[in-house]
C-alpha cells in the first residue's frame, strides 16, 4: 500500500499542474463542440442522400462519432512524453536512479492528465447536447464499454510508450510519433467506424491492435456487438493489451541498458 | 570644437502597467475584464550622457532597470517619457536605422542559427546588415583571428562549447561595423580562459576601432578589468556615474589588515580596529583609513602581539557595491553634482 | 538588401535540408502520411456514401487538393511566424528588433529546416487530382491555379499571424493554434452547402477558408449550390481576398508590435 504512495502523488500533482492552465479549457471545450457540430453536418448531408449501411442508422453513427470524440479528450493525453523530453535533455539518467519504477511514474502522470481531461467530459458533453442526441445504451452494454474502455486505456499507453521510447535509439521521434498517430486515428476507429471500410480492407483493418482504442468500445457501445460476440472482442483487447505490455517490458530493459552503458 | 555624446538621455522613464490579478478560480475570468491596473516604474529619470570610444560598465541589482534601459536605448521598448538619442537618432522612433549603428550581445541567447555551421550564421547576418563583401571578409578574418574561431567555423553551432558560442556571438555583433555595442552578461556561466579571451577581444575592438561599449553585468571582474567608468543603477535611479577609483575612494573608506600571529593568544583586541574574523593564527582586523594609517595599526599590533605576517586588503569593487545596495548610496559622502559630471539638473 | 538576405535565408534551408537528410524523409513521410490518412477517411466515407450534396469522391479530392495547395505554399513560404510566440515567450522576439530589416520580415526568414516537401506532394496530388475529378482544364485554368495556390497561401497566412500577434498579449497561444489549424483542414474538407447558413457565412466572409478551395472549385467544376447565393464568378475573387485578409491581419500586426514595444512583455 506504501508503495503504491508515490504513484498517487505523481497523478494528484499531474492533476492540479493540467488544472493551472484554465484558458485551455475553454479551447478545448469550443473545439470539441465545432467538432459535434461539423460531424453532425456531415452525416446528416450523407445519410440524407444516400442509403444507409447496414446495422447503423443516422442517430447510431452521431452517437458513434460523438462519443468517440468524448473519448478522444482521454485518451489523447500522454504521459510518456516525458520520455521523449528527457532523453533529450539528458535527465532520463538521473531519474534511472530514482527508487521508482519509471514506466509506472509515467503512467501515473499521464493518469492524473486522464482525470483532469475526464472532467472536462461533462461541460463538453453538455455543449454537445445541445447539437446532438447521443443513444444511451443498455446497462449490460454501458458495463462492457467501459471494461473495454478501461482496456483499450492500457493499449494506447503502451503504444504511447513505445512511440516515445523510440528516442533511446534516434532523437526526431516527433516525426514518427505523430505518423503513428494519424495512422491510429484512422485505423483505430476515431474518426469513422471500422465497418464502413469495405470488403477485405474491413478485415484487415479490424484485425490490427488499433482496433482495441476506439472500435471495440464503440461497438459496444451502439450495439454492433452485443450479447457473447463482446467476449471474443474483450479477450481480442486482452490480448492486444499483454503483446504490447510485453513489446514495452522487452524495449525498456534494452532502453536502460543503453542508458547505463552510454552513461545518459 | 564640441563632440556630441555619443549617447546622451535626459529623464528617461518607463513605467510598465499590468492588470491587477484576481486571485481565485473565478479570478481568472474577472481579470479578463478588469480595468484595474498596478503600475511599476522600472526606470526613473535617467540622465546620462556617454562619449564616443568609451567603454562603461552599467551595473545593478536583478530588477534594477538596466535592461529597460538598453531595451530603451536599443529600439526595443518606448520609454514612458523622457528622451534619448543614439548617434544622433531616437531609437524607438528609427529603430532601423538606429539597429546599423548598434551590435547587441545577450549573453544567454545566442543569435547563431543552432543547426547550421557558425559560417552560416555570418553570411546571413552579412545580408541581413547588407555589409559590403570586402569589409564583411576582412572583418571577418581579423575576428576569426584575434578570436581563435578557424577550428570550428564549420562546426554547426548546437555542437560548439559555451566559450565558442559566446566567442562566435560576439564576431556576430560586431561584422558590420557597429559604432556601440550593448554587451549583456556577456561573459556569463564561462570558464576562466574564455572569459579572459572575450575581454581581451572587447578591449581591443574599443581601443583599435574605438568602438563605443555599454557593458551590462554581474561579474564586476569585467567591469573592473575593462572599464574606467562605472554606472550604478538601483531601483531604476542612476546611484552613482564616475570612475572605478574615485568609488573605491569615497566608498572604500575602510581597509583589512590581515595578521598572522607568531603565538597563540587567547584574545586578540586592538585600539580603533575592530576584528572581523580569526582563523586559528591568522586574524582579520578592519579599520577606518582616514582615522589613522596602517603603519600605525601595525606599530599598535606589533606593540602587544608577537607577528609573524602582515598583509593590508583593499575593499574589492564588489564589497563597496554590495554595501551600496544594502545601505543605499549616502549624499553626504560627496556632492551629487561632483560624481555626476554630466548630470543636468 | 531583404532580397538578399531572402536568397540567403533559402540558401540555408537547402543546406540543412542536405545535411538532415534523415529528418528530412521522416518529417516527408509525415507529411504523406498526414494527407494521405485524411484522404483514406474520405474515400472510406464516399465509398459507403456515393455523393455529399452532389459531390462525388473525385471532386472532393480536388476540393482538397485545393486547400493542400493553398496549405502547402503557406507551410512553405509563411509557416514561421507561426513560432513568433515562443519567440516572445523566450525572450528572443527582441533580437527582431535590434536588427536593420522589419520584424515580420525576418520572422519569415528564421532559418529552420523549412523544406518544400509539402508543397512538391501538394503539386503532385494536385495534378492527380486534376486528371482524376475530369474537370476541364484550359489555359485559364492553368494560369488561375497558381493565384488560387497563392491567395490560398495568404488566407492561411493571414490567419497564422493574427494568432501569433495574439502573443504579443497572451502568453500561452500554441494550444490555440493547433485548434484552429486542424478545424480548418475539417471544415475545408466538405462543400460548404453542408453547413448550417450562419457558419458559411462565417466561413465566407469572417473567416473566408471557403475561398481556399470551395469556392473556385464549384467554379470549375460547374457546381452552383454554395447555398448563399453568390454568383459562381466568386470562385475567382481567391487572390483579391487572400490580399486582403494579409493586409488587415498585418495592421493588426503593427498594433501588437506597438503594445510589444510599449510593455516588453
Amino acid at each position: 500500500m506504501n508503495a503504491a504512495a508515490p504513484y498517487l502523488e505523481f497523478a494528484r500533482k499531474a492533476f492540479s499542474r493540467e488544472a493551472t492552465y484554465r484558458v485551455e479549457v475553454f479551447t478545448s471545450v469550443g473545439s470539441f463542440v465545432l467538432r459535434v457540430y461539423l460531424l453532425r453536418s456531415v452525416w446528416t448531408a450523407l445519410y440524407a442522400q444516400n442509403a444507409a449501411p447496414a446495422g447503423i442508422p443516422l442517430h447510431a453513427m452521431i452517437t458513434y462519432t460523438t462519443v468517440a470524440l468524448l473519448m478522444s479528450l482521454v485518451l489523447e493525453v500522454d504521459g510518456t512524453r516525458m520520455i521523449r523530453e528527457k532523453v533529450r535533455e539528458g535527465t532520463i539518467a538521473v531519474d534511472l536512479m530514482k527508487p521508482i519504477s519509471l514506466p509506472l511514474y509515467f503512467f501515473s502522470d499521464g493518469f492524473g492528465q486522464t482525470l483532469w481531461n475526464a472532467l472536462l467530459i461533462l461541460p463538453s458533453l453538455a455543449c454537445a447536447l445541445v447539437l446532438v442526441r447521443i443513444d444511451l445504451p443498455s446497462l449490460p452494454a454501458l458495463i462492457g464499454f467501459a471494461l473495454a474502455f478501461a482496456l483499450g486505456y492500457g493499449v494506447n499507453f503502451f503504444l504511447n510508450f513505445l512511440m516515445n521510447a523510440v528516442a533511446f535509439w534516434t532523437l526526431e521521434t516527433f516525426a514518427i510519433q505523430l505518423m503513428v498517430r494519424w495512422v491510429s486515428d484512422l485505423l483505430s476507429g476515431q474518426i469513422l467506424p471500422l465497418s464502413l471500410f469495405p470488403g477485405a480492407l474491413g478485415k484487415v483493418v479490424g484485425a490490427l491492435p488499433f482496433a482495441s482504442i476506439y472500435s471495440t468500445p464503440l461497438q459496444i457501445y451502439i450495439g454492433q456487438l452485443s450479447g457473447y460476440a463482446v467476449f471474443p472482442a474483450l479477450l481480442t483487447q486482452v490480448a492486444w493489451l499483454i503483446a504490447f505490455a510485453a513489446i514495452s517490458a522487452a524495449v525498456w530493459q534494452q532502453a536502460q541498458r543503453r542508458v547505463i552503458v552510454q552513461g545518459g | 570644437m564640441v563632440v556630441m555624446p555619443i549617447i546622451q538621455t535626459r529623464q528617461l522613464r518607463k513605467v510598465f502597467r499590468s492588470v491587477r490579478r484576481i486571485p481565485g478560480a473565478l479570478g481568472a475570468v474577472r481579470t479578463l475584464f478588469s480595468r484595474d491596473y498596478v503600475d511599476r516604474v522600472a526606470v526613473e529619470g535617467m540622465t546620462l550622457s556617454i562619449e564616443e570610444g568609451e567603454l562603461v560598465g552599467y551595473i545593478g541589482p536583478n530588477g534594477a532597470g538596466k535592461s529597460t534601459t538598453i531595451k530603451m536605448l536599443t529600439g526595443i521598448l518606448v520609454p514612458t517619457s523622457g528622451d534619448a538619442t543614439v548617434a544622433g537618432l531616437v531609437p524607438w522612433q528609427q529603430r532601423q536605422r538606429n539597429a546599423r549603428n548598434i551590435g547587441v550581445v545577450f549573453g544567454q541567447r545566442s543569435q547563431l542559427y543552432w543547426d547550421l555551421p557558425l559560417i552560416e550564421s555570418f553570411e546571413l547576418l552579412r545580408a541581413i546588415y547588407g555589409a559590403s563583401a570586402d569589409r564583411y571578409r576582412q572583418n571577418l578574418d581579423h575576428f576569426t583571428e584575434i578570436l581563435e574561431m578557424h577550428e570550428f567555423l564549420n562546426t554547426p553551432v548546437r555542437q560548439l562549447s559555451l566559450g565558442q558560442r559566446m566567442r562566435g556571438d560576439f564576431a556576430a555583433a560586431m561584422l558590420h561595423d557597429p559604432r556601440i555595442v550593448y554587451l549583456d552578461e556577456p561573459t556569463i556561466g564561462l570558464d576562466v580562459v574564455a572569459k579572459e579571451a572575450i575581454r581581451n577581444f572587447v578591449s581591443e575592438v574599443n581601443r583599435e576601432r574605438g568602438t563605443t561599449i555599454v557593458l551590462t553585468t554581474h561579474d564586476l571582474s569585467d567591469v573592473e578589468r575593462l572599464s574606467r567608468r562605472i554606472v550604478l543603477i538601483d531601483h531604476g535611479s542612476l546611484v552613482y556615474d564616475g570612475t572605478i577609483e574615485r568609488l573605491k575612494d569615497q566608498y572604500g573608506t575602510h581597509r583589512t589588515l590581515v595578521v598572522r600571529l607568531a603565538e597563540a593568544y587567547p584574545e586578540v583586541k586592538v585600539d580603533g580596529a575592530e576584528v572581523v574574523g580569526r582563523d586559528g593564527d591568522v586574524v582579520r582586523l578592519r579599520f577606518d583609513r582616514g582615522a589613522f594609517g596602517a603603519d600605525q595599526l601595525i606599530r599598535r599590533v606589533t606593540e602587544s602581539y608577537c607577528v609573524t605576517d602582515v598583509s593590508i586588503e583593499e575593499p574589492d569593487l564588489e564589497s563597496i557595491i554590495r554595501r551600496i545596495y544594502i545601505e543605499g548610496y549616502e549624499p553626504t559622502l560627496t556632492p551629487r553634482a561632483e560624481i555626476l559630471p554630466h548630470a543636468v539638473s | 538588401m531583404y532580397l538578399a538576405a531572402y536568397a540567403q535565408y533559402w540558401r540555408i534551408n537547402f543546406l540543412t535540408m542536405v545535411e538532415y537528410r534523415t529528418n528530412f524523409l521522416l518529417w516527408f513521410g509525415f507529411t504523406i502520411i498526414y494527407h494521405g490518412t485524411a484522404i483514406a477517411a474520405l474515400w472510406v466515407t464516399l465509398h459507403q456514401f456515393p455523393s455529399m450534396n452532389g459531390w462525388d469522391f473525385r471532386q472532393m479530392s480536388l476540393l482538397y487538393a485545393l486547400w493542400m495547395l493553398g496549405h502547402a505554399v503557406h507551410n512553405t513560404v509563411f509557416f514561421t511566424v507561426a513560432d513568433v510566440p515562443t519567440y516572445v515567450r523566450e525572450g528572443r522576439f527582441d533580437r527582431f528588433l535590434v536588427r536593420p530589416l522589419d520584424t515580420l520580415f525576418q520572422a519569415l526568414t528564421v532559418p529552420q529546416q523549412v523544406w518544400p516537401d509539402e508543397l512538391m506532394l501538394a503539386v503532385i496530388f494536385f495534378v492527380a487530382a486534376t486528371w482524376f475529378s475530369g474537370v476541364h482544364v484550359d489555359a485559364a485554368y492553368l494560369a488561375y491555379i497558381p493565384l488560387v495556390a497563392l491567395g490560398g497561401a495568404l488566407i492561411d497566412f493571414g490567419i497564422t499571424l493574427v494568432i501569433a500577434t495574439c502573443s504579443f498579449w497572451f502568453i500561452r497561444i500554441d494550444t490555440l493554434r493547433w485548434v484552429v489549424m486542424s478545424l480548418e483542414q475539417d471544415f475545408t474538407r466538405y462543400p460548404i452547402s453542408i453547413y448550417t447558413r450562419g457558419v458559411r457565412f462565417v466561413l465566407t466572409f469572417i473567416l473566408p477558408f471557403a475561398f481556399m478551395n470551395y469556392f473556385p472549385a464549384a467554379y470549375f467544376l460547374h457546381k452552383s449550390e454554395s447555398g448563399l447565393s453568390l454568383s459562381p464568378w466568386v470562385g475567382l475573387l481567391t487572390p483579391v481576398i487572400g490580399v486582403m485578409w494579409v493586409l488587415v491581419a498585418y495592421a493588426f500586426w503593427r498594433i501588437g508590435l506597438n503594445h510589444y514595444q510599449g510593455t516588453g512583455s
